[in-house]
Formats: C-alpha cells, sequence, structure tokens
C-alpha cells in the first residue's frame, strides 16, 4: 500500500477528500474459521471521482464498499466520511447516513416490483434530506418516457438505470456501484455506465464501481486493485475514456 | 398515501385470495367471540333491568296454608326488606282440540293494587286489578301463544274438582316465568303448561284459602344474609306446612336462564380463541412467506437508509390490514348472527323485549387481541428480515442443502417416483415448515370435529334420557301424594299395560357442610318404565337400605359410596334420617337422588303413598286413554314423554342446532382456509423450481404431481393428529360449558371424524386444484428471471 500513498497525498491538497480511510480490518468468525475480508486498507476517495475497484472473487472489494456505505461495520481502523466516524457509528447513525450520504447500485437492481419507475425514486426521495424531483433524477438518466413503468415492463437496463436515479436523486456524497452491469448485456451495459460517467460529471459525485471488468478501468481517473483484503495496485488515468470509446 | 403505503397495497393485492383467507378465519373467530359475548350482554342487560323494574323476589318459598296474618311475622325477620303472599295452585286445563290435559299454575292477584313482587307486564289485553269481574284471568304469553290465545278468548279449567270457564282479559309476562316450564322440569312444553293470573278472591274461594296463603316471596334488604333469612322464614313456616324456602340460586326460571349465560359464557371462550390462533398462525405463514420474499426489498430500504423500525412497521401494517379487514368481517358477521339468535331466544326466555345489545368492548377487546395475534404472528419474520445485514440480504438465498430422503436412503428409492421423491427430499429439506403445513392442516382437522362432538353429545343425552332410562309413555302426577290403590286405579285405566309408582319428597342432603335441596324420588328397586342407569349404561338396582346420587350430585356434596348423608324432609312430617350412599347414577340434566319406593315410604312416614305414576300405554287405546285421563280425580299433570321430544326437538334442539351449524360453517371456512393457504404458500415457494422443470420438459400433469404429492404426504400425516387435537379441543371446550346443571358427555363418533377427515380431503383436492390451475398460468421464463 504504501507504494500508493505518495500519489494519493499529492492530490489530498487540491481536492477535499470524502473518505477517509486508515488501516482498515474486517475479520469474520474467530479462531481457525476466521475470514480476514479486509486486511489494513489505507484510502482516500475525494470529491468528483470516479474510482474503479478491481479484483477477483473474494479479494475484499465488495467487503470495502460496504464498509464504506455504512452497511457493515469494521473490525478495527479508521472509516471517516467527511467528518462522520463510520467506525464509531450505532444503528441509528449507519441508517441516517445512508440515508442522506449514500447512493447504492446492485447488481441486481433491486427495485421494489409493486412500485413504477416515477415511484421507486421517490420512495426515497421521500425520506432524503435535499432531494431531487424523482422526473429529474430520472429524466437525468435518460428515463423520461418511462416514469409510470413497473419495473417487470423495463429491460435490465432500465431497471438498472432507474435504480441510479434512485440512488442519486438524494444528491448522495458517494455514489457506490456493485457490478452495476454484471447482470446486463454489453450495449445495455454502456447506457448504464453512461449514466454513472454522466452523473459524476454533472453533479461532481464521487462514484465507486466494483467490477470484474478490467476494461471500465480507462473510464476511472483512479483505478484500484485488491486481492486478499488489501489494495495491491492503484493506477491513475490522466486522460478519463468516455464510455463509448472502451474497447469490449 | 406515501409510496410505502402504496407498495403495501399493491402487494396485498397481489396475494389478496391469501390475505382474504387470514381475514376469513380471523372473522370467523371475531364472530363468534362477538355473537356470543353480544348475546350474554343482552340476556344479562335485559333480565337485570326486566328483574329491577318488575321487582323479582330473592326467596321463594310454598305452603300447605298459613294465616294472612303470618305474612306480618315474616316481614319482621331482619333483612327481609318486602313481602308478597297468595295463593298458587295447580289446575287442569281443558284446552280444545288437545286430547291430553294440560296444567296451569294459578297464582292469585292483590285484593288491592298490584302486585308488590313479580309485578307482571301487560303484553295485550288489560290487567285485572282489585276484585276484578269474576270468570277473568290472565294468561302467560309462552302459553297463550302456543296455543293462539288472545283477549276475549275462554279457557275450561278444572279448579278443585269444578270445571270453570275463563275470559282472557290479558296476556302477560311474569320475572318469575322468564323460562316457563313446570318445576322439575328440564324442558319447556308450553303446549301443556302455562301459568295463570286471577284475583285472590276467586282463587281463594275455589280453594277454600280464603284469609291465608299457600306461597309467599321476599325480597332482601341489602346487606342481609341469604342463608340466614332463609333459615329464619324456614322456621316461621314450619307448623303451616312450610316446603323450604329457597333463593335464586334454585328458582327453577331463574337457574334455567343462568345456565344458558354460563354455556355462552363457555363458548365464546373455547371456540374463538381455537379460531384466533388458527388466523394468528395462518397470519404468520403468510408473512412469513412474504417477508422472505422480499428479502431483497427489505435489504435495498435498509440500504438506502430506512430505519429498522420503518421497515418493521412496513410490515406490520401489512398484517394490521388483515386485522382490519378481519375484524371489520367478523363484527359484521358476529352482528348479524347475535341479532339472528336473539330472536331464536325469544323461543325459551319471555322478556318483554330482548334487544340484540353489541358488546362494543368485546369488539374492541377482540380487534386488539387479533391484532396482537397478527402482530405475534409477523414479529418473528420482521425480526429476522431487519436483522439481517443488507449486504448479505441482497445476495441470493444459498442454494439448498438437499440430500436423499430417509425413505431413499433406507433402500425404497426405486419404488418411488421422481414426484415422490422430490416431495419428500422437500419435506425433509425444510421439515420446520413441513411442520408448519402440518400443523395447519391438523388444525383444520382438529377444528371440525369439536361443532359434531357437541351435537354427538346432544343426541347421545336425548337418547340417554328417552331410550335407556325413560321407557314409559306417560307420566302421571297427583295433585297430592296419595294412597298406594290409586296405582291400581290407574292399571285400569284403557290401554295401560304397565304402571310403576313413583314417590317424591323434597328433602335437603347434608354432608358435613355442604348441603343440596332436591326432589328426593322413591322407584321400584327394579323399575323398568323409569330406570336408574350406571356410568356402564347398565340398570341400578335400588336397594332397600341407602340412597342413589347422581355422580354430579354426589360429587357436589362431597360424598363417595359409603358415606352417609343426613335427610331432612321439607313436607308432610318433616322427619330426618340418615342413609349410606349406596351406588352414584349417571345422568346429565341438573342432580338427582333415587331410593327404593318401600324404604323412601317408611322413611317418610306417612304410610304408603304415591306422588305419581309411570304408564306405559297401549298406542291402539291411545286416544281412549287420553279422554279417560281427563276425568281421574287428583291428577296434577299429565307428561307424555314424546311430546316432550318434539318439544325438544323443535325449540332447545332447534337452538342447539342453529349454533353447532355455525360453527360447523365457520370450521370449514376455516379448515378450507388453511388448506388453501398452505397450498398457495408451497406454490409460490417452489415456483422457480416448478417452472424449472417445465422448462425442461415435465409435462403439466407431472409438475402438479409434484406439487399435489408433498400436499398429500402432509395431509396423510396431519389428519390423525388433527383428529387427536380436535379430540382435545372438544373434551376442553365440553367440559368449560359443563355445569351442575347442564352437562354433556364427550362423544366421539367414528362419523364425525370421517366428517373432518372429507372435508378436510375435499378442501385439499379444491386447493390442488386451484393451485395446479395457478401453476399452468405460471410465466416460465419470468418465473426463472426472478431471482426467487
Amino acid at each position: 500500500m504504501s507504494a500508493t500513498t505518495p500519489l494519493a497525498s499529492a492530490t489530498a491538497g487540491a481536492r477535499e477528500a470524502v473518505f477517509t480511510v486508515r488501516a482498515l480490518t474486517k475479520t469474520y468468525g474467530e479462531g481457525d474459521a476466521a475470514v480476514h475480508a479486509l486486511v489494513g486498507v489505507d484510502l482516500e476517495l475525494y470529491r468528483g471521482e470516479l474510482v474503479v475497484l478491481l479484483g477477483p472473487s473474494g479479494s475484499g472489494k465488495s467487503t470495502l464498499l460496504n464498509h464504506l456505505g455504512g452497511l457493515d461495520m469494521p473490525t478495527s481502523g479508521t472509516l471517516r466520511c467527511r467528518d462522520i466516524d463510520l467506525a464509531a457509528a450505532d444503528e441509528a447513525g449507519l441508517t441516517a447516513f445512508r440515508r442522506d450520504a449514500v447512493g447504492f447500485v446492485f447488481q441486481f437492481y433491486n427495485l421494489i416490483p409493486s412500485l413504477t419507475a416515477r415511484e421507486n425514486v421517490a420512495l426515497i426521495t421521500e425520506i432524503a434530506r435535499d432531494p431531487m424531483q424523482p422526473e429529474d433524477a430520472l429524466q437525468l438518466v435518460g428515463l423520461s418516457p418511462r416514469l409510470d413503468h413497473f419495473p417487470a415492463q423495463l429491460s435490465g437496463g432500465e431497471q438498472q438505470r432507474v435504480a441510479i436515479a434512485r440512488a442519486i436523486a438524494k444528491r448522495p456524497e458517494v455514489l457506490l456501484c456493485d457490478e452495476p452491469t454484471g447482470a446486463l448485456d454489453v450495449h445495455t451495459g454502456i447506457t448504464v455506465l453512461e449514466a454513472i460517467e454522466h452523473i459524476n460529471r454533472e453533479l461532481g459525485t464521487l462514484a465507486v464501481i466494483i467490477t470484474h471488468n478490467a476494461i471500465l478501468a480507462d473510464m476511472a481517473d483512479r483505478v484500484l486493485s485488491m486481492r486478499d483484503g488489501r489494495i495491491v495496485h492503484e493506477q491513475r488515468n490522466s486522460r478519463r475514456k468516455p464510455v463509448r470509446e472502451l474497447q469490449w | 398515501m406515501s409510496l410505502l403505503d402504496r407498495k403495501l397495497l399493491r402487494d396485498l393485492r397481489a396475494i389478496k385470495s391469501q390475505a382474504f383467507a387470514v381475514a376469513l378465519v380471523m372473522a370467523c373467530g371475531l364472530a363468534m367471540m362477538i355473537m356470543t359475548r353480544s348475546l350474554i350482554l343482552s340476556l344479562e342487560t335485559t333480565r337485570d333491568t326486566y328483574y329491577r323494574e318488575h321487582r323479582f323476589a330473592d326467596v321463594f318459598v310454598r305452603l300447605k296454608r298459613a294465616p294472612e296474618s303470618v305474612a306480618e311475622r315474616i316481614a319482621a325477620i331482619p333483612g327481609v326488606a318486602r313481602v308478597e303472599t297468595g295463593i298458587a295452585l295447580q289446575a287442569t286445563l281443558d284446552i280444545p282440540g288437545m286430547p291430553e290435559p294440560a296444567v296451569g299454575l294459578i297464582q292469585s292477584l292483590p285484593e288491592e293494587g298490584e302486585l308488590v313482587l313479580n309485578r307482571l307486564y301487560l303484553r295485550s289485553g288489560r290487567i285485572l286489578t282489585g276484585r276484578g269481574s269474576p270468570g277473568e284471568i290472565l294468561v302467560g304469553e309462552a302459553f297463550a301463544s302456543a296455543h293462539g290465545l288472545k283477549p276475549g278468548d275462554t279457557i275450561s279449567a278444572i279448579l278443585y274438582g269444578r270445571k270453570q270457564t275463563f275470559r282472557i282479559a290479558g296476556i302477560v309476562l311474569s320475572p318469575e316465568f322468564v323460562f316457563e316450564a313446570p318445576p322439575g322440569a328440564a324442558l319447556p312444553d308450553n303446549r301443556t303448561y302455562g301459568v295463570f293470573w286471577m284475583p285472590y278472591k276467586e282463587l281463594a274461594t275455589a280453594s277454600n284459602l280464603d284469609g291465608a296463603f299457600n306461597n309467599l316471596s321476599l325480597t332482601l334488604a341489602p346487606g342481609a344474609a341469604e342463608e340466614a333469612v332463609i333459615a329464619a322464614v324456614d322456621r316461621v313456616l314450619q307448623p303451616y306446612g312450610g316446603r323450604g324456602a329457597y333463593g335464586r340460586d334454585a328458582h327453577p326460571s331463574h337457574t334455567r336462564l343462568r345456565d344458558e349465560i354460563r354455556v355462552l359464557h363457555g363458548l365464546s371462550i373455547g371456540f374463538p380463541l381455537v379460531f384466533l390462533s388458527v388466523a394468528a398462525f395462518m397470519t404468520n405463514a403468510v408473512m412469513g412467506r412474504q417477508i422472505t420474499l422480499q428479502r431483497e426489498q427489505i435489504a435495498m430500504l435498509k440500504a438506502c437508509g430506512f430505519s429498522n423500525a420503518q421497515v418493521g412497521w412496513h410490515y406490520f401494517r401489512f398484517a394490521l390490514v388483515i386485522v382490519v379487514v378481519g375484524t371489520a368481517l367478523g363484527a359484521l358477521g358476529g352482528y348479524a348472527l347475535g341479532h339472528r339468535l336473539v330472536e331464536m331466544y325469544h323461543l325459551f326466555f319471555r322478556f318483554p323485549s330482548l334487544e340484540f345489545l353489541l358488546a362494543k368492548n368485546v369488539l374492541v377487546a377482540a380487534a386488539l387481541v387479533s391484532a396482537l395475534a397478527a402482530i405475534t404472528g409477523v414479529w418473528g419474520a420482521v425480526r429476522t428480515a431487519v436483522r439481517l445485514p443488507p449486504a448479505e440480504a441482497m445476495r441470493p438465498e444459498p442454494p439448498a442443502n438437499f440430500r436423499a430422503s430417509i425413505a431413499e436412503r433406507l433402500g425404497f428409492a426405486s419404488k418411488l417416483s421422481v414426484s415422490l421423491r422430490m416431495a419428500l427430499r422437500n419435506i425433509e429439506r425444510r421439515p420446520f415448515r413441513a411442520l408448519l403445513t402440518c400443523a395447519a392442516l391438523a388444525l383444520a382437522t382438529g377444528i371440525l370435529v369439536v361443532p359434531s362432538a357437541l351435537r354427538d353429545g346432544i343426541d347421545y343425552v336425548l337418547d340417554y334420557q328417552w331410550d335407556l332410562v325413560q321407557r314409559h309413555t306417560v307420566f302421571v302426577s297427583m295433585i297430592e301424594p296419595g294412597p298406594v290403590r290409586a296405582l291400581a286405579e290407574f292399571r285400569t285405566l284403557p290401554g295401560v299395560i304397565h304402571a310403576e309408582p313413583v314417590r317424591a319428597a323434597a328433602v335437603e342432603l347434608r354432608a358435613g357442610n355442604r348441603m343440596r335441596r332436591i326432589g328426593l324420588t322413591g322407584l321400584s328397586a327394579e323399575a323398568v318404565l323409569n330406570r336408574v342407569i350406571g356410568p356402564d349404561e347398565k340398570q341400578i338396582v335400588l336397594p332397600s337400605h341407602g340412597i342413589v346420587l347422581s355422580a354430579k350430585l354426589a360429587d357436589v356434596l362431597g360424598v363417595t359410596l359409603g358415606d352417609e348423608i343426613a335427610v331432612r324432609v321439607l313436607e308432610g312430617e318433616r322427619p330426618t334420617f340418615s342413609v349410606p350412599v349406596a351406588a352414584l347414577s349417571e345422568d346429565f340434566a341438573g342432580t338427582a337422588a333415587f331410593m327404593e319406593f318401600d324404604a323412601l315410604n317408611r322413611a317418610l312416614g306417612e304410610g304408603d303413598r304415591i306422588s305419581g305414576a309411570y304408564l306405559s300405554v297401549a298406542r291402539g287405546e291411545w286416544t281412549r286413554f287420553l279422554r279417560t285421563m281427563k276425568k281421574v280425580p287428583r291428577v296434577g299433570s299429565v307428561v307424555i314423554k314424546d311430546n316432550i321430544r318434539a318439544s325438544f326437538r323443535k325449540t332447545t334442539a332447534e337452538s342447539i342446532g342453529l349454533l353447532q351449524k355455525i360453527y360447523l360453517t365457520f370450521a370449514t371456512v376455516v379448515a378450507f382456509g388453511i388448506v388453501y393457504n398452505s397450498a398457495r404458500i408451497s406454490l409460490s415457494e417452489r415456483q422457480r423450481e416448478l417452472a424449472t422443470l417445465r422448462v425442461v420438459g415435465f409435462t403439466q400433469r407431472e409438475v402438479a404431481a409434484v406439487l399435489v404429492s408433498e400436499l398429500v404426504i402432509l395431509t396423510l400425516i396431519a389428519m390423525p393428529i388433527g383428529l387427536l387435537i380436535g379430540s382435545g379441543f372438544s373434551t376442553a371446550i365440553i367440559q368449560t360449558v359443563n355445569t351442575e346443571f347442564v352437562r354433556l358427555p364427550v362423544i366421539l363418533t367414528s362419523g364425525n371424524y370421517a366428517f373432518a377427515v372429507l372435508i378436510v380431503t375435499l378442501a385439499s383436492l379444491l386447493s390442488a386444484l386451484l393451485a395446479t390451475r395457478k401453476l399452468n398460468q405460471l410465466d416460465l421464463v419470468g418465473a426463472l428471471k426472478a431471482r426467487d
């Protein structure tokens, strides 16, 4: 990890850090059965950044993402988002954090099947502090014509874009995407990634994307590679490639 | 409406038939609870108001004859508030068109003003006051309506051997005769027994009781001890042939009403409890399934910042909607049924008006109870769901762990079809869920047993009473105990095949500090017309020394075989003696005590006398017998067994029958609800698996076989358990209903079991059919795509 630190600190002065992670560890189980999901992760994530997390299954990507999103509690280490200490927050504190600061996009969309696209987004804007209009959020992902369709009436890509609209409608600090194209074909995947890229550019939202797909690395500002619970490589792209130009 | 509410409504719509089935089960329990509690409230309120407004007395006593001045001595007893004296006597009535004689109890109206106690309520016509005009009479409503009598009609009665014709001035009701039945009779026969009132003077002249009374009732001053007053009254009246004063708790009309309310109390607890438990159970199953299905949605809601409380509350409201619908349906059903039953109660209990009163507090309590039941049902499922870390919940559940079923491991694999093998493995893989389904099916079977057990118990009692115990055609009672030669006269009546004497006396039985007043009956040792039957249905031969008590009476007195009982006779020479308990008899209505005929006569010390006789009469001579009977002097009443039986069938049996039908309908609805729900849950849980089977080439029929096999296996396991549970329920409920005065045996017949099995089988078949139809509509691709 030490190899990556100079690069990270080089940008620290210029940009505001959203997340500060120090010596973060997460261990599931005890004794012989203990699984070390995260082993001393150090990391800073900045506003407006688009970060891609690469790594094989079991490398700790999702665990890290879940910690960033307040879905899990670390075993030790520092985990801060702005001035919120996520490592010390209680259940209510984490709920409030997720409600106000985090937008999640999941591999399997996780829409409420009994609510329309608009309603799925509105569900979140109803509880958020300073949300945008659900219609505006859906427009950002190009779904204006499909506002009143139920998930079952939408294609996979459209469902995922609804999920993105739902995630960004609360104007979160960070957009956390766990394999957002994992369940989609290439063409549909592109539309979804474009939506994420668009949000990141337009709103300046920090976006973290987990993927198996190394091609996505070119669209990021920074690419972090994980293995065995550690960040083993960090790559900084001088120029982000537009999604359309990625080589599939 | 918030979006979560909208989600709630749409999700509910998706499971509407299941949700409705749960609401219906809940409604059945609530309807029964509201129906019975409202009936209790209606009866109690009406009774209390009636008693208060019409000054129902607290203590009653009959005597031979006492001069009017004695009334003042009674009034002077500490604790006595008001005293009413009068004449009450039995008369034989001649009703045109009725072959057998009817009996009337005629009571006097005071010479001045109105009755002080037990005041009459005028239904139609006019009340008689003062001396009235001669030949006028008031008739009790039950008798009047049984014969279609109106004011202005006439009626003939034989008063002290003189036939007189009276004109009916009015139709009345009395708080003393809410239940209008002859003393000692468990059942009303309004055709052959009626109550009448006429001015004192006329009645006193006819009965040679002028200036005297033979009937007294009184009210107690607040705080007075009833027992002390009764003892004092008995002391004062002893020289005047007092037959022992008694309080309301021995008053025939009052106790009958009280027992009915007691039975309702029993039913208002047992049945609804069972039904509401079943509803809670079903809510649990439906909600558990819903929440499992929505595992990922819950995770998403939590990931997006909804708190555990918000998510939990959302799913609780799911259950609450079901509760609200169930409560509304239950309230409506209970209200409608209660109304219907109140009308029916009018057949037995005569009140000025019996209004249906909705037990509102019970309604609220019932709603709370079922909400609680539902919340209990949902609690576990919600807790599991919100506890799951969102990150974990969003991943698909790990594939279920399958292995060969026990049957297969034991080497029966080759004998099992694929669908059977799948069904068995599925049951073994999730034994807890199979257990729940099994329990639901067993409950469905169980609750079907209860109403039929109630019906069979009543049938048994009737057969017992009228075939095993009573084998006579007619019971004839004398106005006063008479010489035994009267029996010889009865034997000479046309058609009489056999006649057996009866001696009866009012007595007080005492064992230690326990006491009961009862009619002690003397019968021939080996009587064939009215037999004393033991617990094994065998006749008890009455011993020449000793007393036979009904098992319940022995229980009440705390005595057993061989114990001595002190007997104090309350009439005639009033002897006291002590006898050992020689045997215990079995009977189901009230309590009874028997002695051998001669032994009782010896103990009473009045020589050989009879109070009446049981006769068996040849069918061909029936009309002639009755015609002659009407002319026999000293006959008080003639009770025809078949008439009582017919009247019982028309009234009591009908009311119990109606209740039983209501319960049976409810039980059937519940059984169907449970079975249907189990099938639906099983279908939705296995949708994906079944769709896969279809995709890989199984026919609709084969896939249906997989689903149905599981249901069939579970039903087969559940049924015998259900019959056991049902037997337990029946025993428990019948025991809560049983009192000292009304008892039902627990009779469980194979017919009852067969019916329960049949209904559950039908319900299973129908549910399987419906589930199969759903299965055929399955969107194969959709079901496979959905991450269930």
